[in-house]
């Protein structure tokens, strides 16, 4: 019978209901993909309020089932009450492991063995199987016990599920074999041991259910139908799972003879009687058409077998009127909490955490009939847990922008928390926290000092530092931030505002830069200030490494070395190829492994073009000294080899393409003038034909680069992920290159390995 | 000169010149020979995509009077299993009548998410895999098949993978190979790509978005939708068949979003006043919360009906095939065989609407 537990009730379900689910549409709602939880848009936690027994339904729009607790296989999810039924039958003396080993894991040879064993009439166990005659159970017990595992074993064959590869063929349902149930019928009519004979009961019903199905001509009908059966025995035995696994069975063949307001309702009870029985439970009721859900409602006994019936319902499809139906017949039902749970999480996952514009306030949904029922309810103060109602109310309110409203229910709900409940006390504190910032208007000394501990507080839990388990704060997190740095915004505070949000157009003023450097020095900070810096992940060494670097836009090297050598262990950053040098086709690859006497840092780097410049500004040696400028400038930008110099968390470096790079300092980091206009020094001072055709074709790379920049940054292409290189002016460094240098060993050159200036000349002779 | 590691090139979007001008001047024959008194030389075909494949008595009377027993039978899908993590197949095929003596084609719809998910050691066993399902199907049921069509809405990140697999399946597979061809992919080839396959199947459906708004035009076919995508037809870099819409579905609307498609609530269901309101047009309003049909209905959900007749069906083929680049034989398949044999709809104007190409 162990295989009565193994059997899974959903199993059997899931085949009756797999013929079902092709009937049914495909569903035109786009999943949201990714590593996302909904509990991440969420700050309203289910585990404050419900009951963990309804956990697996806690809303998720995401997966089927909730949280890591629940067990949905039907094969396993009943094998360890039923080693715990039979160890407390077996009056403990039978350990559990044994059990476990007889009861779930051995095949039907083996548990044979066993069995033969204990009767004297196998001498040798096999290996791991344990020897019952030297036990000290009671003898007649075990000898049920076993007699009755010799039958359950053989059951297995066709109640078990057979688990297989999805893409080999679908085992076929095995045969229900009609001397089995004779042999279950005679020990059925043989047992008197109550708890045993229950288990036979299970068995026979099973039995019968799979028989019924089978549709073989050796298929017999039973003497009883599988309800009456059910109907006629069920009386002695006791309510407990072993009865409601049988009643699955019951609901199972009412449901695949098209009764479903009968099978519903049955269900109904078994999903009612425990948490292991939910799962299949719910998964299974499934009403079809009014008339029947209308007469399962007639079925139900009372008001409380009602109130499971409209929770089944309330869960899958319309919490709304399902919180009505039950309200109205117990308000203290708990079955009302799982379903304003589901309600509420489910509305605020379609809203968003801050309104900035207009344009999305415009699309809050509306909200008005669940308010009005959960403010209705919460006044009237009857239910259960009248702060959760309040709570619930005040957030839907808070949902909707009522941010008055809402805070009159959240006063109530807090005069009625728990006072020793710390997910409680937190999730109270998250809504509340969360309305204040939303009517804040203006923020002053006075609502810093108040925000300094939530904001710490958030802080903490954020980095795992402090936990609050199941406690949901991402979508508070995320509101505080957002609605702190707009606040500031609009009152003109920017480098507060870029603490909480940082937009890297922030850092294009170097007023902002140096007032968020002091800031960030500023020797004794108040607790809001270090609340605030937390959240700011910018140090004062990448403020100083971002002006240095500008600075070299600018052509401002000696100041960019102060601001350089203050960047302490970035300006250490080592450069990954020689950004002096160049070739004609760019290999980023290749100049990163060349073999190089000088490796440089971001600091050498810039120390070394000092030098050079000052040469050239002394005179000497002017055309190689340009030369190496131009290299070096061309090198420091996206075309180049020294990428690193300019990629920082500020400005951005996620990848290797242009869009990587922030948008504000994108054209800096892009441009290629002031690598043109020293390549052309450099020819004008070039002593050789072949040195002015070289710098001629460099200037033409910085040309085109110019112009492909030039058309990225055009609004017609702002969205655009193809652009045709042929679209781009040859310009006149190409025809200067043709008519001046096609004598030179430098031109040959770049014909060979620049195809656009092959191409370009051969259309062109 | 070229820019090194720049994502914004995009290999191959330059349309060989050569291939337009030859496709541009099949294209001028075409039209040329449409001038004269056509002959339609088109096979008729028709899709099976229900999970039970037993054909009722019309199906099986139109199916061969018009299509000569020419069916593309969906075998099963392949998902993505979220749960156990992998690509499994799905809604197999269940055949309850002799198939041998059918024309049958199989198909396998394949969905994006597959493709998202799995990584490129998994497309091996996936094409062994589905190689092996269609050849376990089709010998089971005496099914000799020719070709395989392979059905996936592929995108820009997937499509890599996809057209992986169709290489490798074709190589294991040997026999003719098929994808079908959305209007979207044909309208901007440079980004999604053509399949590697010897022929595509253009599907002429689901062209409009489906909207909750009633004033928005059947989605399923409508003249305006179509005539966007298709001036790129006869570029297309492969032969295409054709698939035409002949079907019809309810939209259920809640809260002005889509709740699903439904093909179990129809217009016999809409009409029963005790439950729904005709508001407009084919759109239905619930008056009432119940249960119908396996679905549950809130007051207010909204039903919108979108049918095609035999009328879009002749506008359809109209417009598309006079964009098609010319073909020895075309097979014009329609979507589906079993909607079919329940409406109105004869051998006759079958016929009619294949004469069109």
């Amino acid at each position: 019978m162990l295989q009565l537990l193994k059997q899974k009730i959903s199993g059997k379900f899931l085949l009756i209901f797999s013929a079902l689910t092709i009937t049914v549409a495909g569903i035109v709602w786009a999943c949201g993909g990714g590593d996302y939880y909904d509990d991440e848009n969420s700050s309203f936690t289910p585990e404050a309020f419900v009951d963990p027994q309804y956990s697996p339904f806690f809303y998720e729009s995401s997966t089927t089932y909730y949280g890591s607790e629940f067990n949905d296989n039907g094969n396993t999810r009943f094998n360890k009450q039923v080693v715990d039924d039979w160890y407390a039958y077996l009056d403990k003396k039978v350990g559990r492991q044994i059990l476990d080993t007889l009861l779930i894991k051995s095949s039907q040879g083996f548990t044979d063995s066993v069995y033969r064993n204990f009767k004297g009439k196998l001498k040798d166990l096999p290996a791991g199987m344990p020897d019952l005659s030297k036990s000290n159970a009671d003898e007649k017990q075990l000898d049920l016990f076993l007699s009755y595992l010799t039958l359950a074993k053989a059951c297995e064959s066709y109640a078990v599920n057979q688990e297989y590869n999805y893409w080999d063929e679908k085992p076929k349902p095995k045969a229900v074999a009609a001397e089995l149930g004779n042999m279950l019928t005679t020990a059925y009519a043989q047992t008197k041991d109550v708890f045993v004979k229950q288990r036979l009961w299970f068995q026979l019903v099973r039995y019968y259910y799979y028989q019924q199905k089978q549709e073989s001509s050796a298929y017999t009908a039973p003497k009883l139908t599988l309800p009456d059966f059910f109907a006629q025995e069920e009386a002695q035995f006791p309510k407990n799972i072993m009865y409601y696994r049988t009643m699955g069975y019951l609901a199972g063949y009412y449901y695949q003879h098209g009764e479903f307001a009968r099978a519903n309702y049955l269900y109904s009870l078994c999903y009612n009687y425990s948490f292991e029985m939910k799962i299949p439970s719910k998964w299974s009721f499934r009403p079809q058409n009014e008339s029947d859900w209308t007469g399962t409602l007639k079925l139900a006994q009372n008001g409380e077998e009602k109130i499971t019936l409209w929770h089944l319902l309330g869960i899958s499809q319309d919490p709304v009127r399902a919180i009505r139906e039950i309200y109205a017949i117990n308000p203290k039902s708990d079955k009302l909490d799982l379903l304003l749970s589901r309600l509420i999480n489910s509305k605020e996952q379609s809203i968003s955490p801050v309104y900035s514009n207009e344009e999305s306030k415009n699309k809050t949904i509306d909200l008005k009939t669940e308010i009005s029922l959960v403010a209705n309810i919460a006044k009237e103060n009857k239910t259960r847990q009248p702060f959760y109602w309040n709570l619930a109310a005040g957030y839907l309110n808070a949902l909707s922008h009522q941010y008055v409203t809402a805070k009159t229910f959240y006063n109530v709900a807090r005069k009625q928390l728990p006072k020793d409940n710390k997910l409680i006390l937190a999730q109270y504190k998250i809504l509340d926290w969360t309305l204040y910032l939303q009517y804040l208007k203006k923020i002053d000394a006075a609502a810093e000092a108040k925000m300094a501990e939530p904001l710490t507080w958030l802080y903490r839990l954020s980095q795992g530092k402090d936990a609050i388990p199941d406690l949901r704060f991402h979508r508070a997190l995320d509101q505080s931030l957002q609605l702190i740095a707009a606040l500031y915004k609009k009152q003109g505070d920017l480098v507060k505002s870029n603490c909480f949000e940082q937009h890297p157009a922030f850092y294009l003023s170097n007023t902002r830069i140096e007032a968020m450097k002091t800031l960030l020095a500023k020797p004794k900070k108040s607790p809001f200030e270090i609340a605030m810096l937390n959240y700011c992940n910018v140090k004062i060494e990448n403020l100083y490494y971002l002006q240095a670097t500008q600075l070299v836009y600018q052509e401002k090297l000696d100041q960019a070395l102060v601001m350089m050598k203050k960047a302490e262990g970035i300006n250490a950053t080592l450069l990954l190829g020689n950004p002096f040098n160049i070739r004609i086709n760019d290999c980023h690859d290749c100049d990163h492994a060349a073999p190089g006497k000088t490796r440089y840092t971001a600091q050498s780097f810039l120390e070394t073009m000092i030098n050079i410049k000052a040469q050239l500004t002394a005179g000497k040696d002017v055309s190689r000294n340009a030369a190496l400028l131009a290299n070096a400038y061309y090198n420091i930008t996206h075309y180049g080899n020294a990428r690193y110099f300019y990629q920082s968390d500020i400005t951005g470096s996620i990848t290797d393409m242009v869009q990587g790079i922030d948008e504000p300092f994108r054209h800096v980091y892009t441009d290629n003038h002031i690598a043109e206009k020293y390549y052309l020094l450099a020819r004008t001072n070039a002593k050789t034909k072949e040195l002015k055709a070289k710098f001629t074709f460099m200037a033409s790379k910085c040309d085109h680069n110019n112009e492909y920049n030039r058309m990225m940054e055009s609004e017609e292409n702002r969205n655009s992920w193809y652009f045709q290189l042929d679209k781009i002016p040859t310009g006149k460094y190409f025809a200067e290159l043709m008519s001046q240098y096609s004598q030179t060993n430098y031109y040959r050159e770049v014909l060979n390995e620049c195809g656009y200036f092959s191409t370009y000349v051969s259309k062109r002779r | 000169m070229t820019v090194e590691n720049n994502g914004l090139i995009h290999n191959g979007s330059t349309v060989n010149r050569i291939d337009v001008v030859l496709i541009f001047c099949c294209v001028l024959i075409f039209f040329c020979s449409g001038c004269k008194k056509k002959q339609s030389s088109a096979n008729t075909a028709f899709y099976y995509w229900k999970t039970s494949f037993l054909l009722d008595q019309k199906a099986a009377d139109l199916l061969q009077q018009t299509a000569q027993n020419k069916v593309y039978l969906r075998f099963f899908d392949v998902v993505w299993n979220e749960e156990k993590n992998e690509v499994i197949p799905n809604a197999q095929v269940d055949i309850r009548q002799d198939a041998g003596r059918l024309n049958i084609t199989p198909v396998v719809y394949i969905t994006n998410k597959t493709f998202q998910h799995i990584n490129v050691a998994g497309i091996d066993s996936l094409t062994k895999n589905v190689n092996q399902l269609i050849n376990r199907i089709a010998a089971k049921n005496n099914i000799r098949y020719t070709q395989v069509q392979i059905d996936c809405d592929w995108s820009v990140t997937t499509r890599d993978k996809y057209f992986s697999f169709l290489k490798s399946f074709k190589s294991l597979n040997k026999r003719q190979l098929e994808a079908t061809i959305r209007l979207h992919q044909v309208k901007y080839p440079e980004r999604t790509g053509v399949p590697p396959v010897d022929k595509g199947l253009l599907m002429f459906y689901n062209m409009g978005k489906i909207s909750a708004n009633s004033k928005q035009p059947n989605s399923i076919y409508n003249f305006a939708d179509a005539e966007k995508y298709i001036s790129s037809l006869p570029y297309y870099k492969l032969p295409l068949d054709v698939a035409l819409p002949f079907f019809s579905w309810a939209i259920h609307i809640r809260n002005g979003k889509i709740l699903r498609v439904n093909n179990s609530i129809g217009k016999v269901q809409l009409l029963n006043k005790n439950y729904f309101v005709n508001t407009s047009e084919e759109v239905y309003r619930a008056v009432k919360s119940f249960y119908l049909s396996g679905v549950y209905v809130k007051e207010n959900d909204v039903f919108k009906l979108e049918e095609i007749t035999t009328d879009n069906l002749n506008e359809a083929a109209a417009q598309v095939s006079k964009h098609l680049a010319k073909l020895k034989t075309r097979n014009i398949i329609y979507y589906e065989l079993s909607s079919i044999s329940a409406s109105a709809i004869e051998a006759k104007d079958i016929r009619e609407v294949s004469a069109h190409f």
